[in-house]
């Protein structure tokens, strides 16, 4: 059964690298191609979108090789929640990076790079083997190492280095735990893993060390994501990066270490328990989650105390931006914890990251291109040379404005329905312990937007701001993506409907 | 036998390339990357079982006992991968050595403070581990990969 | 480097290794071998020549083409053949993939067909995964040729 739907996607990302590597000497084309190749992109997802919305479960088998030995693609609600977030994110980073990254940045590789590094994304979403896993994340983060180091000019090196060699090494532990996983289940193919993990015996399967290999992988995916106290990559990778590649490396690419979690936890090794009990000191019950709960509870937390104090005392609005976002992934993955914890929320509490995921998606975007198109008109993008924004820009200022007021969670943007069910998950759930650390986010939250606010934009504008001459193209992105994030607000019906679809086909 | 060995190979390999990660010099955490994707490699060969009997899956209806095909398809692409990345991160250190002239990541991080792209100094730095040059040479892509993996 | 030894050496060896590299190729597709080992190693070959005889001899002898200053080569130079090699192989890669869907099978579909009575050979193997093998040869080439020619140039 060729359903070309599931693959289309992915085939059209990689047709639009290698159309844009092709035509390296013809800019004009190559931009045409690239955003064209952008615009194909959110059709591709769309009609995947609308198919799995109405057909269920979508399974592809490349080259028609049989279900747990070829590769398989599958595609159900969450991959398509998670497809139409990097779509939504995507193009109008890209459209942005056409009248931000330089010429000859553009020319050299940039289009090709960031097509690949979609393809990544897109793979990684859709792949139902967890080797295929680990291939995918390879292309992206190839793609990313390029963006970050060869777009970030010579002061972020290090910064570079620092991104590169963190997640080569994840990398290789991200190789064990596949290894180990495939010598203990036999095979690798998550649908098969979690058949043979529900019932050990006849497969002869042992958890126990199955708990330890996913633990690995907890870790690296944390790293991916972003968590504490796998962080440290993600401040000087943002702030190297251009505007639009932050904004899809905050927005999406984060978002597949959140997804590879929220996938491989919940419906693989979620199935799995070990008899007798963990025997861990602290932890009671036998499902992995019961382990896997407090662990990502403690990540999660500490996560947004950590993000949330550093952001208060930045003056570069993209190292705030980027320790928000580390602040922001504990309130993503708290829910996660919490459901994971307490089976009877959990439906509801995967409902609230996947909600709280796109928020963060297109309101870290929207600010990240904000901050790119400030840096472009005023030269500066440090708080203590800006000042008085709204006096000479009303639309950038609004573009900060509507994006911070969205991760604060007022209503009717994006944020206000994914803060609320992160703290009706929690509340729900009874854990008062979750429910004060998100308190303390938010407020943090609520601190560190109001002092870039008050210090960035309200005021006498400064002599660099007096000068700023914005860009027309730049500032039709971040109204677009500014309106996306109220309409995803105001009629939230169908996104929650899209966001509680995964949860509810689990059963 | 064999899996004493490789098991005290692969520890080894872990720990030569943790150690390295941690130096300072550039080029050595780029060998200790390599060493821990190379170990990596190594120990997801043996996780398809060690048996001396058997042979390599290459020959087909010869009736022999062959190793899990599966265990080398995957470690074929994670080497590709790896010769992938490998390849960046030496593309990675020249540059490094371009633009700051040292190989130090301290010095590295002094010459950011400075604010300017030092050029001096670093001779030393590079004389110190001679292997550089004739690595960079050798460097793959960074998007060999991106073909390659499709390959697996 | 460039030794009497070395420059007999090379010149007997490159077209060796050449050789190797397209009995990989052709291969590649049920033996061991393919389009990665094959573009490595013929990589390799020009990587002998270039650090033997030079990258200006890589560029007048064997592509016939006159060097051009070294800043320039971002543009215009031998880059730009390297670069071409890589996206056409890429291209040549995927499209061997779609061309599967064309057929109503799933991407990356392979198929093989028996030629008969052919001269010299009697039975021929035909297999279209040469095609994608042939696309991954030629992205590798270009890129390690491409980064020999930005890393070696300076």
């Amino acid at each position: 059964m060729a359903r070309t739907v599931v693959v289309a996607p992915m085939l059209v990302a990689l047709g639009a690298a290698i159309a844009t590597l092709l035509t390296r000497r013809f800019d004009r084309a190559k931009v045409g191609l690239s955003l064209a190749g952008g615009i194909a992109y959110v059709v591709a997802v769309a009609a995947l979108f609308a198919e799995v919305g109405t057909e269920g479960i979508l399974t592809y088998q490349l080259s028609g090789w049989g279900a747990p030995f070829g590769i398989t693609l599958v595609a159900d609600a969450l991959s398509a929640f998670m497809l139409a977030l990097a779509a939504i994110v995507s193009l109008p980073a890209l459209v942005f990076a056409v009248r931000y990254v330089g010429e000859q940045g553009q020319q050299v590789s940039f289009h090709p790079v960031f097509h690949f590094m979609m393809v990544g994304v897109t793979g990684a979403f859709l792949t139902g083997d967890v080797f295929n896993l680990f291939v995918w994340f390879e292309v992206m983060l190839m793609s990313s190492y390029v963006l970050v180091v060869f777009y970030g000019g010579g002061p972020h090196t290090r910064a570079g280095i620092r991104y590169v060699f963190l997640n080569l090494a994840g990398s290789a532990f991200m190789l064990v735990a596949i290894g180990g996983l495939y010598a203990t289940v036999g095979t690798l193919n998550m649908a098969d893993i979690a058949r043979r993990l529900g019932d050990p015996v006849t497969y002869g399967v042992d958890p126990a060390p199955v708990l330890g290999l996913a633990a690995i992988l907890l870790a690296v995916f944390a790293l991916k994501a972003g968590l504490v106290p796998f962080q440290f990559w993600v401040p000087g990778a943002y702030r190297a990066a251009p505007a639009p590649v932050s904004a899809v490396l905050a927005g999406v690419v984060k978002k597949v270490g959140v997804y590879a979690i929220v996938r491989l936890y919940f419906t693989v090794f979620g199935v799995g328990t070990v008899p007798g009990g963990l025997g861990l000191p602290g932890l009671d019950g036998a499902s992995f989650l019961n382990f896997f709960g407090p662990v990502l509870f403690v990540m999660a937390v500490a996560s947004i105390g950590v993000g949330g104090v550093v952001a208060v005392a930045r003056d570069d609005v993209d190292e705030l931006l980027a320790y928000s976002s580390i602040s922001q992934v504990g309130f993503i993955v708290l829910p996660l914890a919490v459901g994971a914890t307490v089976p009877a929320v959990r439906d509801l509490a995967i409902a609230a990251t996947l909600v709280y995921s796109l928020n963060h998606a297109v309101a870290k975007g929207l600010l990240f291109l904000t901050s790119g198109a400030i840096y472009e008109a005023v030269g500066s993008i440090d708080l203590r040379d800006l000042g008085g924004i709204v006096e000479e820009s009303p639309t950038l200022a609004g573009g900060f404005f509507v994006g911070g007021l969205a991760l604060v969670g007022i209503p009717p943007l994006s944020g206000f329905f994914g803060k609320m069910l992160v703290f009706d998950a929690t509340a729900r759930a009874g854990a008062d312990l979750a429910l004060g650390a998100a308190l303390v986010g938010a407020v943090l939250t609520i601190a560190y937007f109001s002092r870039a606010w008050n210090r960035g934009f309200w005021g006498e504008p400064s002599e660099a701001v007096a000068e700023a001459r914005p860009s027309g193209v730049q500032l039709s992105v971040v109204i677009t993506l500014g309106l996306v994030v109220v309409a995803i607000g105001v009629g939230f019906d169908p996104v929650f409907e899209a966001a509680s679809r995964p949860s509810n086909s689990r059963r | 036998m064999t899996q004493y060995v490789l098991a005290v190979v692969l520890g080894l390999l872990f720990a030569f390339g943790t150690f390295l990660v941690l130096r300072r010099d550039v080029v050595r955490v780029v060998w200790g990357v390599i060493i821990m994707g190379q170990a990596a490699n190594v120990y997801l060969v043996t996780m398809g079982g060690i048996s001396p009997e058997a042979v390599a899956p290459i020959v087909h209806g010869s009736g022999e006992a062959t190793t899990d095909p599966l265990v080398q398809a995957l470690v074929l692409t994670a080497i590709v991968i790896g010769f992938g990345t490998t390849a960046f991160a030496l593309v990675l250190t020249y540059r490094v050595y371009e633009e700051h002239g040292t190989l130090d990541l301290d010095d590295v991080s002094t010459s950011e403070l400075r604010g300017s792209l030092v050029a001096d100094g670093g001779t030393a730095a590079r004389g110190r581990d001679g292997a550089t040059d004739e690595a960079l040479d050798e460097s793959g892509p960074d998007g060999s990969t991106d073909g390659g993996v499709t390959d697996g | 480097m460039s030794t009497v030894i070395a420059r007999t050496v090379v010149r007997t060896v490159v077209p060796l290794i050449l050789v190797t590299a397209i009995a990989l190729l052709l291969q590649g597709h049920n033996l061991p071998g393919g389009g990665f080992i094959a573009g490595v190693l013929t990589a390799t070959a020009f990587v002998l020549i270039y650090v033997i005889y030079g990258q200006d001899y890589l560029e007048e002898a064997v592509f016939h083409r006159t060097p051009v200053p070294s800043l320039e080569m971002f543009r215009h130079g031998i880059l730009e053949y390297y670069r071409s090699a890589f996206g056409l192989g890429l291209a040549l890669a995927a499209a061997s993939g779609v061309a599967a869907i064309g057929f109503g099978e799933p991407f990356l579909t392979q198929t093989v067909r028996f030629l008969h009575h052919v001269p010299l050979y009697g039975e021929m193997e035909l297999a279209s995964a040469l095609v994608f093998d042939l696309g991954v040869y030629f992205t590798v080439v270009g890129a390690l040729l491409t980064i020999l020619a930005v890393v070696g140039s300076e």
